[in-house]
């Protein structure tokens, strides 16, 4: 739930759920990373609606407890602490939607390869870089996205970033 | 690769063959599936019988699959054919030398084929990009902050692509660019191929 109120504040880009996963299995619970993102899509959700509408702690939870009737007791606890806590701090204005499908870059891994050969030539010598993207989707999660580029694709790329980077400063 | 003006004209009877190889390549490496061996056959050597035919396609796919695996410079093809020449059932002076100039023609885009055939990765097909101004922000310090709005299209060959849409500020981009830099440096250490 704070990791979830952190990345709502945009403290930070979002929720790591591998590892989230990792530390709750530690300590005996029986989850996975499916399951975790599920269950971080949902609080979020709950999270930034009750921002929206400037719901207090109690009206979320009474608001909860009329639609959902399975929730499990210290859930609804947790969920009300946190909110009460936290809560106010949280303001989800209106252009968010916008940026509904913009994800955060976080990180970026590269590899500079070349491909000798293949059961269709001998002699490819083939150079080729492949980039892995470190991505904090919209919803909060992180994931990697990898693929390869090759060298003209690699420096058009280059070039296109220097570019940005060029009309940010003007800008 | 060589220009075609400075070769001498190839002797009428090359024209058929030139147009063979032609066809090969389209069928074999350019994926044009309309390209039959009874369609070149008709078109190219009408008196042909369909086994000699035969005979001379398989013959000639077998030497530019050679050449292309080996993706031969010049010399190589020079040494290549010439041993060729000089072989029982090989080919004629005339046949060489429409070989070697078809391969100059064509070594480039053949070699890219063969290169896309091992690329089985995702891909980046397009990237665009804007600048947009934040004038609006949930926090006081991000009031007219550029950002980059990066779209880049990735995707494996014949499947649906996913577009993957990314914000940078301006420590974001830095941060790129760096590990970029280390890409190109490190790039500058491979010795050049074709």
């Amino acid at each position: 739930c704070e990791q979830i109120i952190q990345h709502l504040n945009h403290k930070i880009p979002g929720v790591n759920t591998a590892e989230l996963c990792q530390r709750i299995q530690t300590s005996g619970i029986d989850i996975n990373v499916g399951e975790l993102a599920k269950i971080a899509n949902i609080v979020s959700f709950l999270f930034s609606t009750a921002a929206r509408n400037s719901l207090s702690a109690e009206e979320l939870i009474t608001t909860l407890g009329n639609t959902v009737s399975a929730l499990p007791k210290h859930a609804v606890q947790v969920i009300r602490h946190v909110w009460s806590e936290q809560g106010k701090s949280v303001s989800v204005s209106e252009d968010a939607r916008n940026l509904a499908t913009v994800g955060q870059f976080v990180d970026i891994k590269w590899k500079l390869g070349v491909a000798m050969s293949s059961d269709t030539c001998r002699s490819l010598k083939y150079p080729y870089v492949t980039v892995m993207l470190k991505v904090a989707d919209p919803s909060g999660q992180i994931t990697d996205k990898s693929f390869e580029m090759t060298i003209p694709q690699f420096k058009n790329f280059f070039r296109q970033f220097k570019e940005m980077a060029a009309v940010l400063e003007t800008v | 690769m060589a220009a075609p003006e400075q070769l001498p004209p190839p002797p009428e009877g090359s024209k058929p063959l030139s147009a063979l190889l032609n066809g090969i390549a389209q069928a074999t490496y350019y994926g044009n599936a309309d390209i039959t061996e009874e369609l070149l056959r008709g078109q190219l050597y009408p008196e042909a019988a369909p086994e000699e035919f035969r005979a001379l396609r398989a013959k000639m796919s077998g030497l530019l699959q050679s050449i292309a695996s080996a993706d031969m410079d010049l010399n190589q093809l020079e040494a290549f054919l010439t041993a060729q020449t000089k072989k029982q059932g090989g080919i004629t002076s005339e046949q060489a030398a429409v070989l070697a100039k078809f391969w100059k023609n064509h070594r480039v885009k053949i070699h890219e084929s063969l290169i896309n055939r091992s690329r089985w990765d995702s891909s980046l097909k397009t990237m665009s990009w804007r600048v947009d101004l934040k004038s609006q922000s949930r926090h006081m310090d991000q009031i007219n902050t550029p950002v980059a709005i990066v779209e880049m299209e990735l995707g494996k060959s014949g499947q649906e692509s996913e577009f993957l849409c990314l914000e940078f500020d301006e420590a974001k981009l830095s941060q790129m660019l760096k590990k970029l830099s280390e890409v190109e440096e490190s790039m500058t250490g491979l010795t050049q191929t074709t």
